[in-house]
Parts: C-alpha cells; sequence; structure tokens
C-alpha cells in the first residue's frame, strides 16, 4: 500500500485530530449544533489544513536553509492567520448565512491547534517528508475533523428531541457523548494492513 | 551573536510573509467587497443609534442592513428624527414620509380603579403582576409601580395618580415600555390621530363599573356617533380605524365614561 493511503486512513480514523489527539476541541464543541454550520466550517478547516501544509511545508525547508527553525511557530501561525483571512472574505461574500452561523469560530480558526497541529506534525513526524505526503495529511487530517464533527452534530440533532435529564442537558450530555467517540474511534488504532 | 542569523532572517521572512499575504488580502477584499457594505454604513450613520432595539431587529447595524435589503421599513424605527429619516429614504431610493407613530398608555383607572388586595414588597409591576394578576381589580388596569418609568431610557413617563402618564415632549416613541408593560397597556397610535380610546378592559360593562371609574363599559356609544363610521366595537372596546377619522372628537363627547382621550402632541419646534 502506498504511504499516503496510510496517511488518508491515519489522518481520518486511526490519528483523527479531534477524537485521538483531543486537537481542535473548541471548534468541535462550539459548530456541532447544526449539520449544515458543521459542513461549512468543515470545508473551512479541510481548506486551511491543505493550503497551511502546503506553505508551511515550503517555508519550514526555507527556514531550515536558514538554520532558523525556531521561528516555525509564529512563521505557521501567520500563514494561518492570513489564510483565515482570505477564507473569511470569500465566505462573507458568498455565502452570509454561513458567515454569520460560524461566527466568531471561523476567526477562531486561527488560534485553532489542530491546524498548527498538523503544520507541524507534517514536519516533525511524517516518515516520508515532501510536499505531496504533507497535503495529503493535511487534507486528511482535515476530513477527520470534518467528519468527527458531523457525527457529532447528527447526534447532536437528535439529541435535542430525545429526553435527557434535567442536569444533563446542554453541555454535559455533549462531553458525555464526545468521550463516548473518542472511546469508539480508540477501536481504529487496532488496525492493521 | 550572530547578527543574520538572529536579526536579519528572522525579520526579512517574518516581514517578506506578511507582505506577501497582505498583498493578497488586499486584492481579495477588492475582488470580493460586499456590494452593499457602503450603503448600510451610510444608513447606520444616519440612524438615532440608540440599539434600543424596538424595531424587533438586533441592533441598529441589523436595522440597517434589513433596510438596505429591503426587509425593513424605515418607518419601523422610532428613535430617529424625521431629517434623518428623509435622508436613508433617499438613500433607499423610496418615500420616506411613513406615517409617525407616538406611544400612549391605554389606561386612565390609576386610584379610581379598585385594588383587589395591597401589596407590600419588593419590586416592580412585573412582580406584582406574578401575584395573582396584579393588584387591580381589573385584569387590564395600570397598576402603577414604575415598571415603564424605569425603563424608559429618556424618562418621559411618570406615574400620576397610579397611572402611567407618558410626557409626550421627551418621549422619543423609542416602543421599549411597549417591550416591558407586564400589563402590555402601552399602545402605539398615529401621531396625527386625535382621539384614543384610553382603556384596555374586555370585560362587561358592569364588571368594569364595579372596578373602575374611567372604564370603558362597552356601551357603543361611541361607534353610532361617529359620523364617518370610523369606529367599531370589538369585545367590549370601540377600536379606531385612523384612515376614516376625521378628528371631530364627537366620540369623545359622548363618552358616558369619558374615556376617549384626546390626544396633546407638544408644538414641535424643529431646529
Amino acid at each position: 500500500m502506498p504511504y499516503w493511503l496510510y496517511l488518508v486512513i491515519g489522518g481520518i480514523f486511526i490519528n483523527n485530530f479531534v477524537l485521538s489527539r483531543f486537537l481542535g476541541i473548541c471548534p468541535f464543541l462550539g459548530v456541532s449544533k447544526k449539520t449544515e454550520t458543521a459542513l461549512g466550517m468543515g470545508l473551512a478547516v479541510i481548506f486551511v489544513m491543505g493550503m497551511t501544509s502546503i506553505i508551511t511545508f515550503g517555508l519550514n525547508l526555507l527556514l531550515k536553509e536558514l538554520n532558523i527553525e525556531y521561528l516555525q511557530t509564529i512563521v505557521f501561525i501567520l500563514v494561518i492567520a492570513a489564510l483565515i483571512q482570505l477564507i473569511e472574505i470569500v465566505i462573507k461574500r458568498f455565502a452570509p448565512s454561513l458567515y454569520t452561523s460560524l461566527g466568531v469560530y471561523l476567526p477562531l480558526i486561527t488560534t485553532n491547534c489542530a491546524v498548527l497541529g498538523v503544520a507541524i506534525m507534517n514536519v516533525t513526524e511524517l516518515a516520508t517528508q515532501n510536499i505531496f505526503t504533507s497535503f495529503v495529511n493535511g487534507i486528511s487530517s482535515g476530513i477527520g475533523f470534518t467528519l468527527a464533527l458531523l457525527i457529532m452534530a447528527g447526534i447532536r440533532e437528535k439529541l435535542e428531541y430525545s429526553e435527557i435529564p434535567e442536569r444533563f442537558k446542554g453541555f454535559p450530555i455533549t462531553l458525555i457523548t464526545a468521550s463516548i467517540m473518542a472511546m469508539a474511534f480508540t477501536a481504529f488504532a487496532g488496525l492493521s494492513f | 551573536m550572530d547578527f543574520s542569523r538572529e536579526i536579519l532572517y528572522p525579520v526579512l521572512i517574518l516581514t517578506g510573509i506578511a507582505i506577501f499575504f497582505s498583498i493578497f488580502i488586499a486584492i481579495f477584499s477588492k475582488r470580493f467587497a460586499l456590494k452593499k457594505d457602503l450603503q448600510v454604513e451610510a444608513i447606520l450613520g444616519l440612524l438615532a443609534g440608540a440599539n434600543c432595539g424596538a424595531c424587533g431587529f438586533a441592533g441598529c447595524e441589523a436595522f440597517a442592513e434589513a433596510l438596505a435589503k429591503g426587509e425593513a421599513k424605515i418607518s419601523m424605527c422610532n428613535a430617529t428624527n424625521k431629517e434623518c429619516k428623509k435622508k436613508i429614504g433617499a438613500l433607499l431610493g423610496t418615500d420616506a414620509s411613513d406615517e409617525e407613530t407616538v406611544v400612549v398608555c391605554a389606561c386612565i383607572g390609576g386610584i379610581m380603579c379598585e385594588d383587589k388586595y395591597e401589596y407590600q414588597g419588593y419590586g416592580d409591576c412585573a412582580s406584582v403582576e406574578l401575584l395573582s394578576g396584579g393588584r387591580k381589580s381589573c385584569p387590564t388596569g395600570c397598576i402603577g409601580m414604575s415598571t415603564c418609568v424605569s425603563s424608559c431610557p429618556v424618562h418621559a413617563i411618570d406615574i400620576i395618580k397610579g397611572v402611567a402618564v407618558i410626557n409626550q415632549n421627551k418621549c422619543i416613541h423609542c416602543g421599549v415600555c411597549i417591550l416591558n408593560c407586564p400589563k402590555s397597556l402601552m399602545k402605539r397610535i398615529p401621531q396625527k390621530a386625535p382621539y384614543f380610546i384610553a382603556c384596555s378592559c374586555h370585560e362587561s360593562g358592569k364588571d368594569v363599573r364595579i372596578n373602575c371609574k374611567f372604564g370603558c363599559i362597552g356601551c357603543g356609544i361611541c361607534s353610532k356617533v361617529c359620523p364617518e363610521g370610523a369606529i367599531t366595537m370589538v369585545d367590549n372596546l370601540p377600536v379606531f380605524d385612523y384612515d376614516k377619522c376625521i378628528g371631530c372628537g364627537i366620540c369623545a363627547d359622548k363618552c358616558p365614561s369619558k374615556c376617549i382621550k384626546e390626544l396633546v402632541l407638544p408644538q414641535k419646534n424643529d431646529e
């Protein structure tokens, strides 16, 4: 099996950013009330992760060349912030309703640890490091994030109409759901090819 | 210290990236700029900016957006003055000569309306209302415990003889009192309306008379004497059709309870 396919399956299921690595929890809990919003958010994150992976990989080569890798974090954050700005402008123009429903979570992707996480993992964790694997890793991590978000949103929509004990209504039941989902996803760790 | 490694390169690289992306963002924001942004901003500048929410939108900005989209009417805002409304109308290309409205209190009972019980305790009308629907024996009687007084942003309401009276000199017609009155006694009527019914009680004449000296007994005389047929009786209360009303005042003269009141507006000196 080619290495990139491992990356895809690993990014989506085994090393799912939300449910296995526990990164990007803030938008996971914040924007998972409706599936539509969750999908919009997920697509934005996929795009940002993919673009960030490509750009930061190139920049990282430059940093390595100049021997100033300690600038990694700030450079990556700068790239992510700029990309978010671009996305925000585009979404505001073409999908105003999505823009209002995403609200503050859209600019908050800037500080979403999942996005920075994918950029840093690209240059530290991957066995084969080139621009293609980085891109694949970024995209599949984004898809994994979107998957978790969509499942969560689906469950929460059902929860709206189910009888929940008074004290568990709202965030408590959401957190419990998230933890059960995370437990379920740990089963993927046993996948072998 | 390695000058180029620790100072020059970081500065160059970070500025380089920043400039690169700022150019991109500048192009993008020009390219994908919202078309109506300028118009909304212009409208927002002309609105009163009170953010009172009486128009039903989440504030002046949301209202301005709705205006620009044509989903709202400028007449829904009562805090903005006439001149600015005209300018906004010109901006939107619509006629701004919408009817101005004023707010009146549709109860004149006050101390002439019997108390069911004596309320001794904390709070305002809202807390009294919780206790078996208010202390007045009339279900729609003004409680007179100053909820409207404290909610009014311009201090235009006073409790006089146990009933809320709006000082039309100060009132900006924002309608916050309409939202806050637990009895929903504050009514919005057209500014040109000469008369209004100052009672909200739908009970039968006998019950009204037991409770209140000023209440409308639903006799229907006003609807009979009105030469234009502008008054109809609905559930023991007259309803005015201000499109037909000519302001003759016969209804107010003939009303046996004297609960049809003339709307006295201050002479506006438009500076």
